[in-house]
């Protein structure tokens, strides 16, 4: 199963790296939005802990307008029976959970390194919990939204249908991710991230087991 | 026939008892707003002890006489004029405040006579603490109807049975019904007593959330055209829902400080939320109202499907 799973990745990489359509799109994105960020705030002083919200909008956001490709692709190139034939529905879904978060993972330390660059206000004190923090968000983002990129690839209305459905789903990890953050970016003591950072990874956790479970379900036509 | 109409005069008569039922405090409560706020004045009830006499000039005038709160603790009462009814009354409800310079209690209005049945006043709440009664129903409703969706909808993807899958539908419907309705009084309710609509305490947030999932659940349902895809996808998202709401509702207001009872730095509400600590009365209409709601829904959903198997019906004698 896990070769398969990878073959399931390295198929979605390579016919990503062939097209680079959600790449290119996506860095797009996030050049822009880091433009109208940077626009708006011209001349602005804001704390540290503002601009961490900015961060993590624009990580959502970014995430929001890639992750449901690996899954809407598939129905639109009309290649959704082809895998259910050759693939068991867990090594499709651990294939495409691998995909989303290299994806994400990407994504996210190209968003992390603009604005580090860009938002000279944007100061991190304690880096070491800054990254793990960013990598524990990127997992959590990935296993949450692979499972309703599945069921949204299935619906008319893919692209606006996403954001709608993850978000209740992803707002635990957006809260605890925005607090914990902000404790990494002020000079606070590791052990006020601790509750946060329990509640990250048992919601990593939950939301891959239940994905895991439910998969059937949605991909068994 | 006659459980609708029993249904209905038990939610109404219990609405009215939540209403009209009057506050009143007692002389524990007069002294601690006197701490606060000297002119601050607020119901109390208090028997007749015996029936005084009128006030000297130095005294203020009018009538004093020794009244017992239902605790037992006796003290002065000072009246402007001497009450019409003393002499056959047992006791009275009256607007009042403790007067510390004169040791005595101040009333400025009397209500009405001795109440048998009152609810007591709690500090902060006083008349806005009754929005228990039809709040908080609503708020049990919308996640009692929230795990009785996901859980037709376990039963839909176990057993394919399209009827289960109409009753997780409609459950959510009446779910998102009392989800609207109880944010909604929360919110005017908050206006009132917090002085906002909306502050995000844990539980706005949660009930916030509910809403969001409901809507986004209605979303997903409208989106797809095949029936059986429809269930599936819509069980499963209830599902995941399902396993991220109870954060929400069942952890973060209780480990996060916040201003509905019961939230981490609750040291005074305790009265309302802690399960020794409500009034036994209120805690009795309280959940005969909510036994009450419980019936109301599972009404509703039974007429909900009776409507949908009637036209499943008619569509097959068309065709």
């Amino acid at each position: 199963m896990i070769r398969q799973a990878f073959a399931v990745f390295y198929k979605d990489l390579s016919s990503e790296l062939r097209t680079r359509y959600a790449i290119n799109a996506l860095l797009m994105f996030v050049v822009v939005t880091l433009a109208v960020i940077m626009f708006s705030l011209v001349g602005e002083t804001l704390s540290p802990g503002a601009l961490t919200g900015m961060l993590w909008v624009v990580m959502f956001f970014a995430a929001m307008s890639g992750l449901s490709r690996s899954f809407v692709a598939e129905e639109e190139r009309g290649t959704t029976m082809t895998l259910q034939l050759l693939a068991t529905p867990m090594a499709v879904y651990l294939g495409k959970l691998i995909f989303n978060l290299v994806l994400v993972m990407a994504l996210n330390l190209f968003i992390i390194a603009l604005f580090l660059l860009t938002m000279d206000q944007f100061i991190v004190q304690q880096y070491g919990l800054f990254w793990l923090i960013m990598l524990l968000g990127s997992l959590g983002m990935a296993s949450a939204t692979t499972i309703i990129a599945a069921i949204i690839a299935k619906a008319n209305t893919k692209g606006t249908l996403f954001p709608v459905l993850s978000f209740p789903v992803l707002l635990p990890l957006l809260m605890a991710g925005i607090n914990a953050t902000k404790i990494a970016v002020d000079d606070r003591a590791w052990t006020a991230v601790w509750p946060d950072l329990q509640l990250l990874g048992s919601y990593i956790v939950v939301i891959t087991t239940v994905s895991f479970l439910l998969f059937d379900f949605v991909w068994k036509d | 026939m006659w459980w609708k109409i029993l249904l209905f005069i038990w939610i109404a008569a219990l609405s009215v008892i939540g209403i009209v039922t009057p506050i009143a405090g007692d002389l524990g409560s007069v002294a601690m707003f006197a701490q606060m706020d000297k002119a601050k004045t607020i119901p109390v009830k208090f028997t007749v002890v015996n029936k005084g006499r009128a006030a000297t000039e130095e005294e203020g005038g009018g009538w004093l006489l020794l009244g017992r709160d239902a605790q037992g603790r006796e003290a002065d009462f000072h009246f402007s004029v001497r009450p019409a009814d003393l002499d056959n009354a047992k006791g009275y409800l009256a607007v009042a405040r403790y007067d510390k310079t004169e040791h005595r209690v101040e009333v400025e209005k009397i209500l009405g006579g001795y109440p048998s049945f009152s609810f007591p006043l709690i500090p902060g709440l006083e008349e806005r603490a009754k929005i228990i009664f039809f709040h908080v129903p609503m708020a049990w409703m919308t996640v009692i109807a929230f795990l009785v969706s996901m859980w037709y909808g376990i039963r839909y993807l176990r057993k394919k049975d399209m009827d289960d899958d109409f009753r997780s539908a409609i459950s959510a419907g009446l779910g998102l019904l009392f989800c609207i309705l109880g944010t909604t009084t929360g919110s005017l309710w908050a206006k009132f007593n917090w002085g906002s609509f909306w502050n995000w305490d844990p539980r706005e947030t949660s009930i916030f959330v509910l809403l969001l999932v409901y809507g986004a659940y209605f979303a997903l349902r409208s989106a797809i055209e095949i029936e059986e895809k429809k269930a599936t996808l819509s069980a499963v998202y209830s599902i995941i829902a399902a396993a991220t709401v109870p954060f929400f509702i069942f952890i973060m207001p209780r480990i996060m400080p916040g201003l509905h009872p019961g939230s981490a730095d609750d040291s005074n509400a305790g009265p309302v939320m802690s399960s020794g600590g409500m009034d036994a009365s209120m805690r009795v209409i309280l959940y005969s109202m909510l036994v009450g709601y419980i019936v109301l829904y599972s009404w509703l959903m039974n007429i909900q499907m009776r409507i949908h198997r009637i036209k499943l019906k008619r569509a097959e004698t068309v065709a």
